[in-house]
């Protein structure tokens, strides 16, 4: 299409450009021109959360947002959360421990949101988590298993952040 | 045997795939020069195609192809009927009409395009001249005589009309010295998985073979379906299922949606991804659980149940679920009718009509639903006549724990913990200490209700259950393989389908233990009828029964030859060697041992017995008997009376599906299963109006149970094996779907009997604006 326009992004910490049109989603330009189809499309009218990224520091729903509103952003997508190939973010290891998801299609959008409360909250309330989690949909789970998960990413999290100052610390 | 697996809840090997989002779902498909497509879908609810003019939407640059009904009138019709049932008609479906459209959905028209954009973009430019005709979406206004006809040509709405007798039940009505009533409408529901429908195909015309992705809980039946749709040889269609972001009944159907996109493919020579779109989803893939239910009860004056009679009539919408048909709904519920209580004396009628709405098919539960719904809200009302507490009136009448019994409609119960699971949910929530506090809140002008919803779950759909539920005459094919590697590692094959119960885990866990091998040394493999033998899929929470009784099977013909092939290198007799822990050893000598990985080198390499068939591998399949699952859930509910709005403080459901084979995913499908009980009553509906207009096609209008609007689902377990399948396992998933509405049906009611609207819950969904209604109406009659 001739009115294609290139798309700049640092996603996960990598700078990538791709070709998008202005009426392009964001989701649709994640997950075809960038190739990350970790991200969903659960509904394409902002009422699911199955799409959810952060942009530039922010929750954003990627079935809402145009591609080339995020031409020089910074995205983080579900990709991005594992410190490594071979080991898992502990919200990830939290969500398979207490059985956070079954189908597995909300996922991403949810460990993102999770991932987002946890980084504001590091000892959240249920209902907090709850609260936050509210404009992610899961239909499998009703939930029981995915605030168990937070609330045990929650804990492992702050633990770690001890450890982590008592290393530094000695 | 040790068991080891079966019963722990061992992690799911599947989730750090979905965790990282390296899954690849329908949409994650992408074969190259794919082309994307898109459907016109009718506006009107019943309308006359004058014409269709294609052309400007065809001039579209990147646009390939758009076609309409004409295009494919040398294709098949969907044929749909149950053979069996001499009451049913036979429906017709063609893939795309040429006559006139049914549904506000109906899809009318397809364009492939270079992008979905693209391809949406002509679906603009496509002109229709419609002519508008009456429409029905009332399904007992759909049965009156001078009705709009949906398909004419079966010259009435009315598919089929089946009624059932056992016993004397009028006789026994007009003796009765009480009976009770109730009319209940079960609303509309969705089993809306956030995954959608999709369709890639790939056909290639230089060797009359395709490839056919799609987002199903049956691969196998699409490949026999669309096989014989398009002539072809089983072998020459290859259906590969990815990722299945969800199914929940919803996707054991097989839609136009699926045959359609395989020809476009044939006829444009590339690869055709369709992707359905929300409101498509919402509006036109199918809707479920809509009965119109009126139920009788007679009992003594103790309470004791002396017959029931229910009359069913279900909403079909504009077309038959295919293969099952509209009967999914109110056969199943009519053949549940008394659940598990000791009536012999009964008798039902089914009727299930077209009507103008989205078609009705099966969604998790399907109508045991609505059924159990009627039936517990009836006899919470009996009770409440009666002076009797509702669950001591349910304990008088459940048959016996532990033995089996033979339901008045046909079922043969294998033994359940009818009555303890009962019992043991009453002790978890305090009941006696809930019903102090409802006392309590009520004289303070708060309503506390409390629900308690028992029930009997079929388990393992195959032929025997099928037949119970009013489908019989129908052999099932369900097998799974199991091969030992030389390595002693072991693969698992079989036609069920995950579509989120973690199959490649529980299965897992079966084998090992037969095998008595580590879980970590079997995978599993599913999705691809090119490589997994035979089998009917995953629904009607049959996989652990089912395709866990297959491998048990399958696992035992491997073992034998293990036994023989270590036995052969211990020189021993097989008779005394056994399979423990990874080890072949002498009985009582366990010191003279081989591993297992030994026995599996052997069988490849040798030595070996000479009359033995070393072959480490057995396919074998499993049509079991009727068995049962059993679970009792409470609700206990607050309702504002000023708002109408529902805060729910408990959900608990005590379960028991006989063996369990991993804990943590029977409480996540008895969770999740509760949570689309939540919605059902609470939030949904779908509304179409008075012109057959479909009021809820955006998640604006369609609500899903969202974090806030229940709590953290309790779940307690009994395990009542049982003693006639494979394994003991009787089989869940289901079930909180089943149970979970009655039970906050009941609730609701139990709140509102202070406010003199108990009795007047005759519908759901039971929105804030629609408790208010109820309550505005008890104050205005007093």
């Amino acid at each position: 299409m001739s009115n294609e326009r290139l798309v700049t992004v640092t996603v996960n910490g990598e700078r990538r450009s791709a070709l998008a049109e202005p009426r392009t989603l964001l989701v649709d330009f994640i997950r075809h021109g960038l190739g990350l189809t970790g991200t969903h499309v659960g509904c394409e009218q902002g009422g699911c959360g199955a799409c959810t990224v952060v942009l530039d520091g922010e929750l954003a729903l990627a079935c809402c947002t145009l591609a080339v509103q995020a031409d020089g952003a910074t995205l983080q997508t579900v990709e991005g959360l594992a410190p490594a190939p071979d080991r898992l973010h502990p919200l990830q290891s939290a969500f398979q421990a207490e059985h956070g998801l079954q189908c597995g299609y909300c996922t991403p959008g949810m460990l993102i949101a999770a991932d987002d409360l946890l980084r504001r909250t590091p000892d959240p309330t249920e209902q907090e988590i709850r609260s936050h989690l509210s404009g992610n949909v899961c239909r499998c789970t009703g939930y029981t298993g995915i605030v168990a998960a937070v609330q045990t990413a929650a804990r492992n999290l702050r633990a770690q952040a001890t450890e982590t100052r008592g290393v530094t610390a000695s | 045997m040790t068991t080891r697996y079966v019963g722990a809840p061992v992690l799911r090997v599947e989730d750090p795939a979905f965790l990282r989002g390296r899954a690849a779902f329908i949409d994650d498909i992408a074969p190259p020069r794919c082309l994307h497509a898109a459907f016109l879908r009718s506006p009107h609810a019943h309308a006359r195609i004058v014409r269709i003019d294609t052309a400007a939407a065809a001039a579209l640059p990147g646009v390939h192809a758009v076609l309409t009904g004409e295009d494919f009138c040398d294709e098949l019709p969907f044929t749909t009927t149950i053979a069996t049932r001499p009451e049913c008609k036979t429906g017709t479906r063609r893939l795309l009409p040429l006559d006139k459209a049914r549904h506000v959905g109906d899809p009318i028209a397809v364009v492939v395009a270079d992008s979905r954009y693209v391809a949406e973009d002509a679906l603009d430019l496509i002109v229709v001249e419609w002519q508008l005709l009456p429409v029905v979406t009332d399904p007992e206004a759909a049965l009156l005589a001078g009705a709009p006809l949906i398909h004419e040509e079966l010259g009435s709405n009315d598919f089929a009309h089946i009624t059932f007798t056992a016993g004397d039940p009028d006789g026994v009505f007009a003796r009765a010295p009480r009976t009770f009533s109730k009319r209940f409408h079960f609303g509309r529901t969705h089993a809306a998985p956030l995954e959608g429908r999709g369709v890639v195909a790939d056909w290639d015309a230089t060797t009359g073979k395709a490839t056919v992705w799609t987002s199903t809980q049956m691969p196998h039946l699409v490949r026999g379906m669309l096989a014989g749709q398009f002539g072809m040889p089983e072998t020459s269609l290859r259906v590969i299922c990815p990722a299945v972001g969800g199914g929940f009944g919803l996707k054991v159907q097989l839609f136009v949606e699926e045959a359609i996109v395989p020809l476009l493919s044939r006829r444009l020579g590339r690869p055709v991804k369709w992707i359905e779109d929300r409101s498509e989803a919402l509006g036109a893939s199918g809707h479920s659980k809509e009965v119109v239910m009126d139920i009788d009860l007679a009992t003594d004056d103790e309470g004791r149940f002396l017959a029931l009679r229910g009359r069913y009539v279900g909403d079909g919408g504009a077309y038959l679920a295919h293969p099952w048909t509209s009967l999914i709904d109110p056969l199943c519920a009519a053949s549940f009718l008394p659940s598990f209580y000791d009536v012999q004396d009964l008798a039902y009628e089914v009727r299930t009509p077209f009507t103008n709405k989205c078609p009705s098919v099966a969604y998790r539960g399907v109508g045991w639903t609505p059924g159990q719904a009627a039936r517990e809200i009836l006899i919470d009302e009996a009770a409440r006549a009666l002076d009797i507490d509702p669950v001591e009136l349910r304990l008088r009448n459940a048959v016996p724990d532990g033995i089996p019994y033979r339901s008045a409609t046909g079922a043969s119960y294998d033994g359940g913990s009818f009555q303890g699971a009962i019992r043991r949910a009453l002790e978890l929530v305090d009941y006696d200490g809930l019903r102090e506090r409802q006392a309590t809140l009520r004289a303070e002008g708060r309503y506390l209700g409390i629900g308690v919803s028992p029930f009997v779950e079929q388990g393992g759909w195959a032929a025997r259950i099928a037949a119970v539920n009013g489908f019989p005459g129908f052999a099932y094919l369900d097998s799974a393989s199991v091969s030992m590697e030389p390595d002693g590692t072991v693969t698992v094959a079989g036609g069920f389908q995950s579509n989120g119960q973690g199959h490649e885990t529980t299965m897992a866990q079966v084998v090992a233990d037969a095998l008595q091998v580590p879980f970590e040394s079997v995978r599993v493999l599913q999705g691809d009828t090119d490589t997994v033998p035979y089998a009917t899929g995953s629904y009607g929470s049959r996989t652990a029964v089912v395709a866990g009784g297959a491998l048990l099977r399958a696992s035992g013909d491997v073992r034998a030859k293990l036994l023989r092939l270590g036995a052969h290198l211990l020189e021993a007799s097989p008779d005394d060697v056994e399979l423990v822990d990874g080890l072949i050893r002498v009985a009582g000598t366990p010191s003279r041992s081989v591993t297992i990985k030994q026995a599996a080198a052997a069988a490849y390499w040798g030595p070996r017995p000479d009359d033995l068939d070393p072959a480490l591998s057995a396919t074998r399949s499993y049509d079991p008997p009727e068995t049962f699952s059993n679970a009792c859930v409470v609700a206990v509910v607050e309702v504002d009376a000023r708002t109408g709005q529902v805060a729910i403080e408990r959900l608990l459901v005590v379960e028991d599906c006989g063996t369990i084979v991993n804990p943590l995913i029977v409480d996540g499908q008895v969770s999740g299963a509760i949570a689309q009980a939540v919605g059902a009553v609470l939030l949904e509906g779908l509304p179409y109006d008075e012109h057959g207009q479909f009021r809820a096609a955006t998640l604006a209008d369609f609500l899903f149970p969202k974090t806030t609007d229940l709590p953290s689902v309790e779940v307690d377990h009994l395990e009542t094996p049982s003693p006639v399948t494979e394994g003991g396992f009787k089989g869940m998933g289901e079930g909180g779907l089943i149970g979970g509405p009655s039970a906050l049906v009941n609730a609701i009611a139990d709140a509102l009997v202070p406010l003199g609207a108990g009795a007047s819950v005759v519908r759901t969904p039971l929105r804030p604006c629609d408790i208010l209604e109820l309550i505005d109406a008890a104050r205005a009659a007093v």
